[in-house]
């Protein structure tokens, strides 16, 4: 029995140094350095930042109710270095049009009614990447951006499908935090007035994204 | 130094330890830097992930760096001396890791996508006469089959309506660079008759659907998407009715 146990330890014991020094052989060691775990690397390991996700504030000017504030949010995924799809959720309200403010007592629609959201689904293009320089030392990424897409305006206690265009510039203060300024137009055509009237929605709004 | 310095000291150094633990340990697990050699005359480093930002540096041959994040097809880069800029994601094909190959940064194809992935759809087209805007969300649970969750919106001039529903899709040919698919679905419609018109009640009844379509691959994980869907309301009235919807969209694999 105790014969046995010395066998097995003493195998043990000379086989290690064994395994070590077959590792010591390999020809790859001294290009990679001996303080490194090896690891085969595959992409899934690297940390991928394809999302963005996003607030803004600006004016939208609502065709005949007058220029009002808007805030929304909005959440993009970058699919290649050229496009990118953005998902966009906005609010605002309506001021009175002219014609109310001057006959004094008409009320076109309640306060419910003039409640503006918008939500759209586009496809972006990125283009013209380049570099700011803010002194002699520091530098900033940048580039322009145009989209294209649609959805939906719930104004007036109706659903409007809606168009939106817009085009905007992308600071990045780092590689996942950018300042965006940019212009939105959304365009639908409503009834309101008794007729069809298609409207251009001009929005200008600046807004700041964090990469994810 | 006094008690009160030793204690104090003491003190410090365990919550230092007891700080500096996890952070070796790291919060998430796997925190080990990703080092690969370059194993080419050079590679450029950009000053952003897009092909139109400057080169600012190049990496030489036998060069150490580590991986710190990737965007889109660009992967950050930070070398021993201190740099940080991007590279493109082919050039890892000229690396070698740690085990003294290629790391696995194979090109993912249509092939990859279609295997146990969610998918995020959004689409345009005509409902009826109405303008319509689809959300999906899907889940690959097979190779053919994916079961899916559909949100729609769609204005018309004398109604609104949204759908909620949920079907499967069955592509028998995956792999196709279009590859076309069969599906249905049931669900509810529900529909606001346009507030401009007097008299008018919101109404909501079961639908049925049937689809025909094909996913065309695009690039990296992202897909058009084509569809022609019959839907089938089951109304309360007399007669049921019927609407066709065409769709073109967009899909992400994730």
């Amino acid at each position: 029995m105790a014969s046995w146990i010395q066998r097995f330890l003493l195998t043990g014991c000379c086989l290690v140094p064994l395994m070590v020094s077959a590792q010591d052989d390999d020809p790859l060691e001294p290009i990679v350095g001996t303080d490194i775990e090896r690891r085969a690397i595959s992409e899934d390991m690297l940390d991928s930042e394809n999302f963005e996700i996003g607030v803004y504030g600006g004016v939208l000017g609502i065709e005949d109710f007058g220029s009002n504030a808007v805030t929304g949010a909005n959440i993009a995924y970058h699919i290649t270095e050229d496009f990118f799809v953005e998902a966009i959720y906005g609010i605002s309200e309506a001021n009175k049009t002219s014609y109310e403010l001057l006959s004094g007592a008409v009320e076109l629609l309640n306060d419910e009614e003039r409640e503006f959201t918008y939500y759209a689904l586009s496809i972006g293009y990125k283009l013209f990447p380049g570099q700011v320089f803010i002194g002699s030392n520091t530098a900033f990424n940048t580039h322009f951006y145009i989209t294209a897409g649609g959805g939906n305006t719930e104004f007036a206690g109706n659903r409007y499908a809606t168009y939106t265009f817009g085009a905007g510039y992308k600071f990045y203060m780092t590689d996942w935090f950018a300042l965006d300024i940019g212009m939105r137009d959304h365009m639908f055509s409503h009834e309101l007035f008794g007729e069809t009237r298609n409207t251009n929605n001009f929005e200008g709004r600046m807004g700041l994204s964090v990469y994810f | 130094m006094t008690k009160t310095g030793k204690t104090l000291s003491a003190l410090v150094l365990a919550f230092s330890t007891v700080l500096a633990l996890p952070v070796n340990a790291g919060w998430f697990g796997d925190d080990e830097p990703l080092v690969v050699t370059v194993d080419t005359a050079y590679i450029d480093v950009y000053s952003g992930p897009g092909r139109g930002y400057p080169i600012f540096h190049a990496l030489e041959k036998g060069e150490r760096i580590t991986l710190l994040k990737s965007r889109t097809q660009w992967i950050k880069v930070l070398t021993d001396k201190g740099t940080e800029g991007w590279i493109k994601r082919d050039a890892m094909l000229a690396t070698i890791d740690a085990t003294g190959t290629t790391p696995d940064f194979a090109d993912s194809s249509r092939a990859d996508a279609v295997d146990g992935s969610f998918e995020l759809g959004a689409g345009f087209g005509g409902f009826g006469g109405a303008d319509s805007t689809t959300l999906t969300l899907g889940y690959r649970f097979t190779r053919n089959l994916t079961i899916e969750a559909r949100y729609a919106q769609q204005a018309g001039r004398f109604s609104d309506s949204e759908i909620i529903a949920g079907g499967i899709t069955h592509q028998p040919f995956p792999d196709w660079w279009v590859s076309p698919y069969l599906g249905m679905g049931a669900g509810s419609i529900k529909i606001h008759p346009s507030a401009t018109l007097v008299d008018t009640e919101d109404r909501e009844d079961s639908v049925l659907q049937a689809s025909v379509g094909a996913y065309v691959y695009l690039s990296r994980r992202f897909f058009l998407r084509l569809d022609y869907t019959n839907h089938y309301l089951l109304t309360t009235r007399e007669n049921n009715d019927e609407v066709n919807e065409w769709r073109v969209g967009f899909n992400v694999f994730f």
